[in-house]
């Protein structure tokens, strides 16, 4: 049997499926091959470290399922990322809505509102807006009208004390 | 307490089992099509019910490929999730314990690919325990006397660290093909690789793990074989 057979047989299947006939013969040529017995050791070895490792088992806690069931509710809860960034969007593009009918608001319904408080307002006292606007030339005659009497009034005195 | 938790016997799995016959499980996979059913409805009951009876199975799996109590139950915990997402997937045509097995195959194995592997193991790194337990192996009528320490928890976690110098690939061929004799069709089945491929995995990761161990039985070799 070639060297190769052995390495062969011992690669192509598991240890533990080799026959009887197949381990006798790999005996007897490693028998005569230091190689082939080395390889065939180490298969052997390797064999029993793995059974022994298959023979490891771990068994679940009692506690397990409810574990899985509380990973799961809290799995379902999250909201997933992509979900959350729409929503943030939304949340975003709602209050810039809202803050533009805000300032339209402020800007086009709030003047009006004050414009007819203000006529009122000149309806209580008996001025209309119009009035107190065009009247401005009245009320300035009227100051000129003061000055001129101070004027007079200082200049009487002046003359008196002289 | 980590010992007596882990309960060493051999596994139920046996040749020709990994992947459970759906006309051996009877009515109760009808049931467990119910369940599923009824969990994919929303039933919270029905799922709980699924993990109860089938997390016992996972975590035997999942201790195939891992050793460590906290990641077997992490692995496990993510199987269910997953099964949970893929309910839809299963229709009963084959068993809800087979469907799960192949998630758990899945689930371990991207667990393995994304976990570090660990720099070569030298018989220098080996404990006296570990190296007692190698002498043992290379004498014939010691291995034979200590056959029930085949199953030690010594060997067990030496076969551990071995395989952590391998790929997740061979180490899931070794475990299952080598370990619980599982036929390369199970395998491919589980895996979802073709035959194939799996029979060249395995005869690569056996030559792989053959090279780890001589290097680390190197000395221990008896006599009789090294001195031909």
């Amino acid at each position: 049997m070639k060297e190769n057979h052995i390495i062969d047989l011992l690669e192509n299947r598991s240890f533990a499926s080799l026959n009887e006939g197949e381990r006798a013969a790999i005996q007897a040529h490693a028998a005569n091959c230091l190689s082939c017995a080395r390889a065939y050791e180490a298969t052997r070895v390797a064999s029993s470290l793995l059974r022994a490792r298959a023979s490891e088992t771990v068994e679940p806690s009692p506690f397990f399922h409810t574990r899985v069931m509380a990973a799961l509710r809290e799995r379902q809860n999250e909201v997933p990322a992509f979900k959350r960034l729409w929503q943030s969007a939304g949340a975003l593009v709602s209050s810039m809505t809202a803050t533009v009918a805000l300032l339209a608001v402020f800007s086009f319904i709030i003047p009006g509102t004050q414009t007819a408080g203000t006529a009122q307002a000149s309806a209580s006292n008996g001025y209309s807006a119009e009035e107190v606007i065009l009247n401005q030339n009245d009320l300035q005659d009227e100051q000129a009208s003061d000055a001129q009497v101070l004027t007079t009034l200082y200049s009487a005195d002046d003359s008196g004390t002289r | 307490m980590a010992d007596r938790q882990r309960s060493v016997r051999r596994p139920n799995i046996r040749k020709g089992t990994l992947l459970a016959n759906s006309n051996e499980q009877g009515s109760e996979q009808g049931s467990d099509l119910e369940l599923a059913q009824l969990a994919r409805a929303g039933d919270e009951s029905a799922f709980a019910e699924i993990v109860r009876r089938y997390s016992p199975r996972v975590f035997r799996f999942a201790s195939k490929f891992f050793r460590q109590r906290s990641v077997v139950e992490e692995a496990a915990q993510e199987v269910f999730m997953k099964a949970f997402t893929q309910l839809g997937s299963f229709e009963g045509r084959g068993s809800m314990e087979g469907w799960l097995t192949r998630i758990t195959t899945n689930t371990c194995l991207n667990m393995l690919r994304s976990a570090k592997r660990r720099p070569e193991l030298a018989s220098a790194d080996l404990s006296d325990d570990e190296s007692t337990w190698l002498e043992n192996q290379l004498s014939e009528v010691a291995a034979e006397r200590h056959r029930s320490s085949e199953r030690s928890f010594v060997a067990a976690d030496l076969a551990d660290r071995v395989l952590e110098n391998l790929s997740s690939d061979d180490r899931v061929v070794l475990t299952l093909i080598d370990g619980e004799d599982a036929s390369v069709k199970e395998v491919a089945e589980l895996t979802g690789w073709s035959e194939s491929k799996v029979k060249v995995q395995a005869f690569r990761a056996r030559r792989r793990m053959r090279a780890a161990v001589e290097k680390l039985l190197g000395k221990q070799l008896p006599p009789a074989v090294a001195g031909r």
